[in-house]
């Protein structure tokens, strides 16, 4: 039974970390908090709201410029015909 | 007393949303029609439709101007699949507000040729112009106009010649 004595002793020894452990340990930990990562997320999501208030405030004004445009086309079209007869009888 | 000025502001709200100077009342003629175009548009509307205006475009660029001065425009289009789908009579309720006082008959014209027929309106306060009303009609078609507030009929109705529509020839012209 001594070889199996000789293996447990060695894997159970006792082993010293190597050097700057501890250093890499509570470095990584103090940037371990998220915080970052949601900050990221958040301005993320104000990017991508903003770009689709902006898109859709375009959708609206271009609906409203071709109502515009509908709009003053039904009114001028029958202002051009009074202006043509009118003109028609003065030549 | 506070009271008092709610009811009076709710009873004013009506009034400023719509500043439309006379009833569409046309509910005859879109029983008849075959298809229609409804446009109401505010000063609110106006502006913010005028700020994606193209000003490099010409014909913008005049409808963005034009639009400067208005406060409302307000349109009803019917279409009609047979000649004459509608009779003067429908359109009595438009023109008996239009013989009040506030408005004056500017022009009436009327062509046997197409048979179309424009009458328009101006209406007033002290001198100046605060409205416009146009009934055009044509055998089967019936177009009712008002726009509230300032606008130059010369540039309106240039822009009824070249503005993505055919334009319209003197009659001696047409041949």
């Amino acid at each position: 039974m001594d070889w199996l004595e000789d293996e447990l002793r060695r894997a159970l020894a006792r082993e010293d970390p190597p050097d700057g452990f501890a250093e890499r340990v509570l470095a990584r930990s103090r940037r371990a908090p998220s915080s970052p990562r949601r900050w990221l997320a958040a301005a993320a999501m104000v990017v991508v709201a903003a770009g689709a208030a902006g898109a859709w405030r375009e959708h609206r004004g271009n609906q409203a410029k071709q109502e515009l445009l509908l709009a003053v086309r039904l009114a001028s079209v029958p202002m051009h015909h009074v202006q043509s007869q009118i003109r028609g009888i003065s030549q | 007393m506070k009271s008092l000025l709610i009811l009076a502001c709710a009873a004013a709200l009506p009034l400023m949303a719509a500043p439309q100077q006379f009833q569409l009342n046309l509910d005859a003629v879109a029983a008849k029609a075959s298809s229609h175009v409804d446009v109401s548009l505010s000063a609110s509307t106006l502006q913010f439709a005028a700020k994606f205006l193209d000003g490099s475009d010409p014909d913008e660029a005049k409808v963005k101007k034009l639009v400067a001065g208005i406060d409302g425009i307000y349109v009803r289009h019917f279409e009609f699949k047979s000649e004459k789908g509608w009779s003067p009579a429908d359109l009595e309720p438009v023109r008996a507000q239009l013989r009040g006082p506030e408005w004056s008959k500017i022009v009436g014209v009327s062509s046997s040729e197409d048979g179309e027929n424009v009458d328009v309106w101006l209406r007033t306060s002290g001198n100046k112009t605060v409205g416009v009303a146009i009934i055009a009609t044509e055998p089967k078609e019936v177009t009712v106009v008002n726009i509230a507030g300032t606008i130059d009929l010369e540039t309106l109705s240039e822009l009824g010649g070249h503005f993505g529509v055919p334009k319209v020839n003197p009659p001696e012209k047409q041949k």
